[in-house]
Protein backbone atom coordinates (compact mmCIF):
# COMPACT_ATOMS: atom_id res chain seq x y z
CA UNK A 1 0.00 0.00 0.00
CA UNK A 2 2.72 2.44 -0.90
CA UNK A 3 1.72 5.46 -2.90
CA UNK A 4 3.16 5.18 -6.36
CA UNK A 5 4.01 8.66 -7.52
CA UNK A 6 4.11 8.57 -11.29
CA UNK A 7 4.84 12.23 -11.55
CA UNK A 8 6.33 14.47 -8.95
CA UNK A 9 3.57 16.78 -7.76
CA UNK A 10 4.30 20.27 -8.90
CA UNK A 11 3.70 23.00 -6.38
CA UNK A 12 0.44 24.92 -6.70
CA UNK A 13 0.41 28.42 -8.07
CA UNK A 14 1.07 29.92 -4.66
CA UNK A 15 4.57 28.45 -4.49
CA UNK A 16 5.17 26.04 -1.61
CA UNK A 17 3.24 22.80 -1.26
CA UNK A 18 0.32 23.22 1.12
CA UNK A 19 -0.94 19.98 2.65
CA UNK A 20 -4.73 19.75 2.60
CA UNK A 21 -5.26 16.11 3.57
CA UNK A 22 -3.25 14.15 6.11
CA UNK A 23 -4.11 10.54 6.80
CA UNK A 24 -2.14 8.75 9.51
CA UNK A 25 -2.18 4.97 9.98
CA UNK A 26 -5.85 4.75 9.09
CA UNK A 27 -7.48 1.39 9.74
CA UNK A 28 -11.08 0.75 8.75
CA UNK A 29 -13.14 -2.38 9.31
CA UNK A 30 -16.21 -3.33 7.34
CA UNK A 31 -18.17 -5.66 9.61
CA UNK A 32 -15.43 -8.08 10.71
CA UNK A 33 -13.35 -7.61 7.59
CA UNK A 34 -10.21 -5.49 7.59
CA UNK A 35 -10.46 -3.27 4.54
CA UNK A 36 -7.90 -0.53 5.07
CA UNK A 37 -4.79 -1.38 7.06
CA UNK A 38 -2.65 1.46 8.44
CA UNK A 39 -2.86 3.67 5.41
CA UNK A 40 -0.80 6.85 5.48
CA UNK A 41 -1.26 9.47 2.84
CA UNK A 42 -0.43 13.13 2.31
CA UNK A 43 -1.99 15.29 -0.30
CA UNK A 44 -1.23 18.88 -1.18
CA UNK A 45 -3.44 21.50 -2.70
CA UNK A 46 -3.42 21.41 -6.47
CA UNK A 47 -2.98 17.64 -6.54
CA UNK A 48 -5.17 14.97 -8.06
CA UNK A 49 -5.08 11.60 -6.34
CA UNK A 50 -6.41 8.65 -8.29
CA UNK A 51 -7.26 5.60 -6.19
CA UNK A 52 -6.45 2.37 -7.96
CA UNK A 53 -7.38 -1.13 -6.94
CA UNK A 54 -9.66 -4.02 -7.79
CA UNK A 55 -13.38 -4.06 -7.03
CA UNK A 56 -13.86 -4.38 -3.30
CA UNK A 57 -10.32 -3.25 -2.55
CA UNK A 58 -11.59 -0.41 -0.36
CA UNK A 59 -11.59 2.67 -2.59
CA UNK A 60 -15.15 3.63 -1.64
CA UNK A 61 -14.42 2.77 1.99
CA UNK A 62 -11.52 5.21 2.05
CA UNK A 63 -13.58 7.97 0.44
CA UNK A 64 -16.47 7.37 2.83
CA UNK A 65 -14.10 7.50 5.81
CA UNK A 66 -12.74 10.85 4.68
CA UNK A 67 -16.34 12.01 4.15
CA UNK A 68 -17.13 11.06 7.77
CA UNK A 69 -19.58 8.36 6.80
CA UNK A 70 -17.56 5.46 8.21
CA UNK A 71 -15.95 5.50 11.63
CA UNK A 72 -12.26 4.58 11.62
CA UNK A 73 -11.03 1.76 13.83
CA UNK A 74 -7.80 3.64 14.49
CA UNK A 75 -5.72 6.37 12.93
CA UNK A 76 -6.44 9.98 12.07
CA UNK A 77 -7.78 11.90 9.13
CA UNK A 78 -7.07 15.60 9.08
CA UNK A 79 -8.54 17.70 6.34
CA UNK A 80 -7.81 21.41 6.02
CA UNK A 81 -10.28 22.20 3.26
CA UNK A 82 -14.07 21.95 3.03
CA UNK A 83 -14.98 18.55 1.60
CA UNK A 84 -17.45 17.79 -1.15
CA UNK A 85 -18.40 14.14 -1.53
CA UNK A 86 -19.96 12.62 -4.63
CA UNK A 87 -20.72 9.01 -3.75
CA UNK A 88 -22.50 6.18 -5.54
CA UNK A 89 -25.82 7.77 -4.64
CA UNK A 90 -26.38 11.15 -6.19
CA UNK A 91 -27.80 12.87 -3.09
CA UNK A 92 -30.83 14.12 -5.00
CA UNK A 93 -34.45 13.83 -3.89
CA UNK A 94 -36.53 12.30 -6.67
CA UNK A 95 -39.71 14.22 -5.97
CA UNK A 96 -38.30 17.72 -6.51
CA UNK A 97 -36.47 19.35 -9.40
CA UNK A 98 -32.72 19.39 -9.90
CA UNK A 99 -32.65 23.15 -9.44
CA UNK A 100 -34.40 22.88 -6.05
CA UNK A 101 -32.02 20.08 -5.06
CA UNK A 102 -29.03 22.29 -5.81
CA UNK A 103 -30.55 25.26 -3.97
CA UNK A 104 -31.26 23.22 -0.84
CA UNK A 105 -27.77 21.69 -0.95
CA UNK A 106 -26.22 25.15 -1.05
CA UNK A 107 -28.50 26.33 1.76
CA UNK A 108 -27.76 23.44 4.16
CA UNK A 109 -24.07 24.11 3.57
CA UNK A 110 -24.68 27.78 4.28
CA UNK A 111 -23.27 28.76 0.89
CA UNK A 112 -24.75 32.00 -0.37
CA UNK A 113 -25.72 31.46 -4.00
CA UNK A 114 -27.63 33.62 -6.41
CA UNK A 115 -29.79 32.39 -9.25
CA UNK A 116 -26.91 33.15 -11.60
CA UNK A 117 -24.55 30.89 -9.61
CA UNK A 118 -27.00 28.01 -9.95
CA UNK A 119 -27.35 28.67 -13.69
CA UNK A 120 -23.59 28.69 -14.05
CA UNK A 121 -23.19 25.42 -12.16
CA UNK A 122 -25.93 23.82 -14.27
CA UNK A 123 -24.33 25.14 -17.46
CA UNK A 124 -21.00 23.61 -16.39
CA UNK A 125 -22.49 20.16 -16.91
CA UNK A 126 -25.02 21.24 -19.55
CA UNK A 127 -27.86 20.38 -17.17
CA UNK A 128 -30.03 23.51 -17.49
CA UNK A 129 -32.32 21.83 -20.02
CA UNK A 130 -33.67 19.26 -17.54
CA UNK A 131 -33.11 21.13 -14.27
CA UNK A 132 -36.79 21.88 -13.76
CA UNK A 133 -38.03 18.31 -14.12
CA UNK A 134 -38.54 16.09 -11.07
CA UNK A 135 -35.30 14.16 -10.65
CA UNK A 136 -37.11 10.80 -10.62
CA UNK A 137 -37.96 11.29 -14.32
CA UNK A 138 -34.33 11.75 -15.32
CA UNK A 139 -31.86 9.18 -16.64
CA UNK A 140 -28.87 7.90 -14.66
CA UNK A 141 -26.45 10.14 -16.50
CA UNK A 142 -28.63 13.23 -16.18
CA UNK A 143 -28.86 12.74 -12.40
CA UNK A 144 -25.11 12.33 -12.27
CA UNK A 145 -24.65 15.63 -14.05
CA UNK A 146 -26.90 17.39 -11.52
CA UNK A 147 -24.92 15.79 -8.67
CA UNK A 148 -21.65 16.92 -10.23
CA UNK A 149 -23.01 20.46 -10.63
CA UNK A 150 -22.72 20.67 -6.82
CA UNK A 151 -18.95 20.71 -7.27
CA UNK A 152 -19.22 24.03 -9.07
CA UNK A 153 -21.32 25.51 -6.25
CA UNK A 154 -18.91 24.43 -3.52
CA UNK A 155 -16.65 26.95 -1.84
CA UNK A 156 -13.20 27.24 -3.42
CA UNK A 157 -10.71 25.90 -2.59
CA UNK A 158 -12.12 22.58 -1.46
CA UNK A 159 -11.30 18.88 -1.51
CA UNK A 160 -13.46 16.90 -3.91
CA UNK A 161 -14.03 13.26 -3.01
CA UNK A 162 -15.30 11.55 -6.14
CA UNK A 163 -16.44 7.93 -6.10
CA UNK A 164 -16.76 6.66 -9.68
CA UNK A 165 -17.75 10.13 -10.85
CA UNK A 166 -18.11 9.19 -14.50
CA UNK A 167 -20.63 6.37 -14.11
CA UNK A 168 -23.35 6.88 -16.68
CA UNK A 169 -21.81 10.01 -18.15
CA UNK A 170 -21.68 10.54 -21.90
CA UNK A 171 -18.48 11.55 -23.69
CA UNK A 172 -19.29 15.26 -23.62
CA UNK A 173 -19.99 15.23 -19.87
CA UNK A 174 -16.78 13.33 -19.16
CA UNK A 175 -14.86 16.05 -20.96
CA UNK A 176 -16.73 18.65 -18.90
CA UNK A 177 -15.79 16.81 -15.70
CA UNK A 178 -12.13 16.71 -16.71
CA UNK A 179 -12.26 20.43 -17.50
CA UNK A 180 -13.86 21.16 -14.13
CA UNK A 181 -11.23 19.08 -12.29
CA UNK A 182 -8.37 20.79 -14.13
CA UNK A 183 -9.75 24.25 -13.32
CA UNK A 184 -10.33 23.24 -9.70
CA UNK A 185 -6.73 22.02 -9.28
CA UNK A 186 -5.39 25.16 -10.88
CA UNK A 187 -7.39 27.27 -8.40
CA UNK A 188 -5.69 25.52 -5.47
CA UNK A 189 -8.26 22.81 -4.80
CA UNK A 190 -7.57 19.09 -4.48
CA UNK A 191 -9.30 15.99 -5.79
CA UNK A 192 -9.33 12.38 -4.67
CA UNK A 193 -11.12 10.16 -7.14
CA UNK A 194 -11.83 6.45 -7.42
CA UNK A 195 -12.28 5.72 -11.06
CA UNK A 196 -11.61 2.91 -13.49
CA UNK A 197 -11.70 5.28 -16.41
CA UNK A 198 -8.56 7.12 -17.40
CA UNK A 199 -8.83 10.83 -16.87
CA UNK A 200 -6.59 13.21 -18.75
CA UNK A 201 -3.35 13.39 -16.80
CA UNK A 202 -2.74 16.74 -15.27
CA UNK A 203 0.62 17.91 -13.99
CA UNK A 204 0.22 16.70 -10.41
CA UNK A 205 -1.28 13.25 -10.33
CA UNK A 206 -0.67 10.78 -7.52
CA UNK A 207 -1.69 7.17 -7.86
CA UNK A 208 -2.59 5.54 -4.60
CA UNK A 209 -2.95 1.77 -4.75
CA UNK A 210 -5.60 0.48 -2.39
CA UNK A 211 -5.89 -3.15 -1.33
CA UNK A 212 -4.37 -5.58 1.10
CA UNK B 1 -30.36 29.06 11.15
CA UNK B 2 -30.45 29.16 7.35
CA UNK B 3 -29.36 25.51 6.88
CA UNK B 4 -32.01 24.45 9.42
CA UNK B 5 -34.81 26.32 7.63
CA UNK B 6 -33.52 25.00 4.29
CA UNK B 7 -33.76 21.38 5.47
CA UNK B 8 -37.32 21.90 6.68
CA UNK B 9 -38.43 23.61 3.49
CA UNK B 10 -36.80 20.85 1.43
CA UNK B 11 -38.77 18.22 3.37
CA UNK B 12 -41.99 20.19 3.05
CA UNK B 13 -41.37 20.49 -0.70
CA UNK B 14 -40.94 16.73 -0.97
CA UNK B 15 -44.00 16.11 1.23
CA UNK B 16 -46.07 18.41 -0.98
CA UNK B 17 -45.06 16.36 -4.02
CA UNK B 18 -46.13 13.20 -2.13
CA UNK B 19 -49.23 14.75 -0.55
CA UNK B 20 -51.34 11.67 -1.16
CA UNK B 21 -49.41 10.08 1.74
CA UNK B 22 -50.96 12.62 4.13
CA UNK B 23 -54.44 11.85 2.81
CA UNK B 24 -53.88 8.11 3.33
CA UNK B 25 -52.66 8.71 6.89
CA UNK B 26 -55.64 10.94 7.69
CA UNK B 27 -57.98 8.31 6.25
CA UNK B 28 -56.37 5.69 8.51
CA UNK B 29 -56.89 7.94 11.56
CA UNK B 30 -60.55 8.62 10.70
CA UNK B 31 -61.32 4.95 10.02
CA UNK B 32 -59.82 3.77 13.32
CA UNK B 33 -61.97 6.28 15.19
CA UNK B 34 -65.07 5.49 13.14
CA UNK B 35 -64.69 1.76 13.84
CA UNK B 36 -64.85 2.12 17.63
CA UNK B 37 -68.48 3.28 17.84
CA UNK B 38 -69.46 0.48 15.47
CA UNK B 39 -67.91 -2.10 17.80
CA UNK B 40 -69.12 -0.53 21.04
CA UNK B 41 -72.65 0.22 19.93
CA UNK B 42 -74.69 3.41 20.11
CA UNK B 43 -74.49 3.91 23.88
CA UNK B 44 -73.58 7.58 24.09
CA UNK B 45 -72.49 7.50 27.75
CA UNK B 46 -69.90 4.83 27.01
CA UNK B 47 -68.67 6.65 23.92
CA UNK B 48 -68.25 9.79 25.96
CA UNK B 49 -65.96 8.09 28.46
CA UNK B 50 -64.03 6.14 25.82
CA UNK B 51 -63.79 8.95 23.26
CA UNK B 52 -60.64 10.63 24.51
CA UNK B 53 -58.57 7.44 24.95
CA UNK B 54 -59.69 6.37 21.47
CA UNK B 55 -58.45 9.58 19.92
CA UNK B 56 -55.12 9.14 21.70
CA UNK B 57 -54.65 5.57 20.54
CA UNK B 58 -55.61 6.46 16.99
CA UNK B 59 -53.20 9.41 17.02
CA UNK B 60 -50.42 7.19 18.38
CA UNK B 61 -50.94 4.50 15.75
CA UNK B 62 -51.25 6.88 12.83
CA UNK B 63 -48.25 8.94 13.86
CA UNK B 64 -46.12 5.77 13.68
CA UNK B 65 -46.86 5.77 9.99
CA UNK B 66 -44.09 7.23 7.90
CA UNK B 67 -41.27 6.91 10.41
CA UNK B 68 -39.85 3.97 8.46
CA UNK B 69 -39.33 6.29 5.48
CA UNK B 70 -38.17 9.28 7.51
CA UNK B 71 -34.43 8.64 7.25
CA UNK B 72 -34.49 5.66 4.87
CA UNK B 73 -35.28 7.83 1.87
CA UNK B 74 -32.45 10.27 2.62
CA UNK B 75 -30.02 7.39 3.16
CA UNK B 76 -30.97 5.76 -0.14
CA UNK B 77 -30.75 9.04 -2.05
CA UNK B 78 -27.35 9.79 -0.54
CA UNK B 79 -28.65 12.97 1.09
CA UNK B 80 -27.40 11.83 4.49
CA UNK B 81 -23.85 11.67 3.06
CA UNK B 82 -24.24 15.29 2.05
CA UNK B 83 -25.65 16.25 5.46
CA UNK B 84 -22.79 14.72 7.46
CA UNK B 85 -20.35 17.09 5.74
CA UNK B 86 -22.71 20.06 5.75
CA UNK B 87 -22.95 23.12 7.95
CA UNK B 88 -26.22 21.72 9.32
CA UNK B 89 -24.82 18.65 11.08
CA UNK B 90 -26.67 15.48 12.00
CA UNK B 91 -28.17 16.77 15.29
CA UNK B 92 -29.90 19.77 13.77
CA UNK B 93 -30.81 17.64 10.79
CA UNK B 94 -32.69 15.29 13.15
CA UNK B 95 -34.52 18.25 14.72
CA UNK B 96 -35.43 19.59 11.27
CA UNK B 97 -36.77 16.15 10.31
CA UNK B 98 -38.87 16.10 13.49
CA UNK B 99 -40.32 19.54 12.75
CA UNK B 100 -41.22 18.72 9.16
CA UNK B 101 -42.63 15.32 10.13
CA UNK B 102 -44.78 16.92 12.82
CA UNK B 103 -46.04 19.57 10.37
CA UNK B 104 -46.94 17.03 7.70
CA UNK B 105 -48.13 14.09 9.81
CA UNK B 106 -49.38 15.37 13.18
CA UNK B 107 -50.75 18.81 12.37
CA UNK B 108 -53.38 17.46 9.93
CA UNK B 109 -54.51 15.02 12.67
CA UNK B 110 -54.84 17.88 15.14
CA UNK B 111 -56.86 19.94 12.70
CA UNK B 112 -59.36 17.17 12.07
CA UNK B 113 -59.68 16.11 15.73
CA UNK B 114 -62.47 18.59 16.71
CA UNK B 115 -64.74 17.07 14.06
CA UNK B 116 -63.99 13.53 15.23
CA UNK B 117 -64.57 14.61 18.83
CA UNK B 118 -68.06 15.73 17.82
CA UNK B 119 -68.62 12.33 16.23
CA UNK B 120 -67.63 10.63 19.50
CA UNK B 121 -69.95 12.86 21.50
CA UNK B 122 -67.13 14.48 23.49
CA UNK B 123 -68.39 17.64 25.24
CA UNK B 124 -67.15 20.79 23.50
CA UNK B 125 -66.07 22.18 26.87
CA UNK B 126 -63.43 19.43 26.96
CA UNK B 127 -62.02 20.33 23.57
CA UNK B 128 -59.48 22.99 24.66
CA UNK B 129 -57.84 20.62 27.17
CA UNK B 130 -57.89 17.75 24.64
CA UNK B 131 -56.33 19.86 21.89
CA UNK B 132 -53.61 21.29 24.14
CA UNK B 133 -52.69 17.83 25.41
CA UNK B 134 -52.65 16.46 21.86
CA UNK B 135 -50.47 19.36 20.70
CA UNK B 136 -47.80 18.64 23.33
CA UNK B 137 -48.26 14.87 23.14
CA UNK B 138 -47.87 14.57 19.36
CA UNK B 139 -44.66 16.60 19.55
CA UNK B 140 -43.28 14.20 22.15
CA UNK B 141 -44.38 11.20 20.06
CA UNK B 142 -42.66 12.65 16.98
CA UNK B 143 -39.39 12.98 18.90
CA UNK B 144 -39.71 9.38 20.13
CA UNK B 145 -40.34 8.35 16.54
CA UNK B 146 -37.16 10.12 15.42
CA UNK B 147 -35.16 8.02 17.91
CA UNK B 148 -36.84 4.82 16.76
CA UNK B 149 -36.40 5.64 13.09
CA UNK B 150 -32.69 6.45 13.50
CA UNK B 151 -32.05 3.27 15.52
CA UNK B 152 -33.96 1.06 13.08
CA UNK B 153 -32.40 2.65 10.01
CA UNK B 154 -31.01 0.03 7.68
CA UNK B 155 -32.87 -2.84 9.33
CA UNK B 156 -35.19 -5.06 7.34
CA UNK B 157 -38.89 -4.59 8.14
CA UNK B 158 -38.00 -1.39 9.92
CA UNK B 159 -41.62 -0.28 10.40
CA UNK B 160 -42.36 -3.22 12.71
CA UNK B 161 -39.09 -2.66 14.54
CA UNK B 162 -39.87 1.03 15.03
CA UNK B 163 -43.28 0.15 16.48
CA UNK B 164 -41.66 -2.26 18.96
CA UNK B 165 -39.05 0.33 19.93
CA UNK B 166 -41.34 3.32 20.19
CA UNK B 167 -44.67 2.05 21.54
CA UNK B 168 -43.36 1.00 25.00
CA UNK B 169 -41.60 4.37 25.34
CA UNK B 170 -44.82 6.10 24.35
CA UNK B 171 -46.71 4.66 27.33
CA UNK B 172 -46.01 7.62 29.68
CA UNK B 173 -47.02 10.06 26.95
CA UNK B 174 -50.24 8.11 26.45
CA UNK B 175 -51.04 7.94 30.18
CA UNK B 176 -50.46 11.60 30.97
CA UNK B 177 -51.82 12.75 27.64
CA UNK B 178 -55.12 10.98 28.16
CA UNK B 179 -55.32 12.22 31.78
CA UNK B 180 -54.54 15.80 30.76
CA UNK B 181 -57.18 15.65 28.05
CA UNK B 182 -59.89 14.19 30.27
CA UNK B 183 -59.25 16.42 33.27
CA UNK B 184 -61.76 18.91 34.68
CA UNK B 185 -59.04 21.16 36.19
CA UNK B 186 -58.93 23.45 33.18
CA UNK B 187 -56.34 23.40 30.41
CA UNK B 188 -53.14 23.67 32.48
CA UNK B 189 -53.41 20.58 34.63
CA UNK B 190 -50.56 18.85 36.48
CA UNK B 191 -50.78 16.07 33.91
CA UNK B 192 -50.18 18.53 31.11
CA UNK B 193 -47.16 19.90 32.95
CA UNK B 194 -45.71 16.40 33.24
CA UNK B 195 -46.37 15.91 29.54
CA UNK B 196 -44.54 19.17 28.87
CA UNK B 197 -41.62 17.99 31.00
CA UNK B 198 -41.41 14.82 28.89
CA UNK B 199 -41.41 16.94 25.75
CA UNK B 200 -38.58 19.09 27.11
CA UNK B 201 -36.54 16.02 28.03
CA UNK B 202 -37.08 14.44 24.61
CA UNK B 203 -36.23 17.71 22.87
CA UNK B 204 -32.84 17.63 24.53
CA UNK B 205 -32.20 13.90 24.10
CA UNK B 206 -33.77 12.83 20.82
CA UNK B 207 -31.49 14.84 18.48
CA UNK B 208 -28.37 13.53 20.24
CA UNK B 209 -29.53 9.91 20.18
CA UNK B 210 -30.73 10.13 16.58
CA UNK B 211 -27.53 11.83 15.37
CA UNK B 212 -25.35 9.22 17.10
CA UNK B 213 -27.40 6.36 15.68
CA UNK B 214 -27.21 7.82 12.18
CA UNK B 215 -23.48 8.38 12.47
CA UNK B 216 -22.45 4.96 13.69
CA UNK B 217 -25.03 3.02 11.70
CA UNK B 218 -23.18 1.39 8.84
CA UNK B 219 -25.32 3.04 6.23
CA UNK B 220 -24.78 1.83 2.74
CA UNK B 221 -26.44 4.39 0.55
CA UNK B 222 -26.78 3.51 -3.06
CA UNK B 223 -24.83 0.28 -2.77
Amino acid sequence: MTPDRNTQPSAPASGTAVPCLEIDALTVLRGQRLVIDRLTHRQNRGELCILTGANGAGKSTLLRSIAERLPAESGHIKCHLPRVYIGHADGLAGAISGRKNLQSWAAVNDIMVTGADIEQALAGFDAARFADMPVQLLSRGQRRRLALARLLLAPAPSLWLLDEPNTGLDQDSQTRLETAIAAHLLAGGAVMAATHIEMARSAATIHLAIGL
Amino acid sequence: MRPFIAQISRDLDIAWQNRQDVVVMLGFFIIIIALFPLAIGPKSAMLQSLGIPMIWIAALLSSLNGFDRLFAQDVRDGWLDQISLSALGLGWYAVAKAVSHWLTASLPLLLITPILALMLNIATTKLPALMTALLVGTMALTLLGIIGAALAEGARRSSALIAILVLPLAVPVLIFGALAAATDDGIISPHLMLLGAMLALLLAMAPLVAATALKIGETESGI
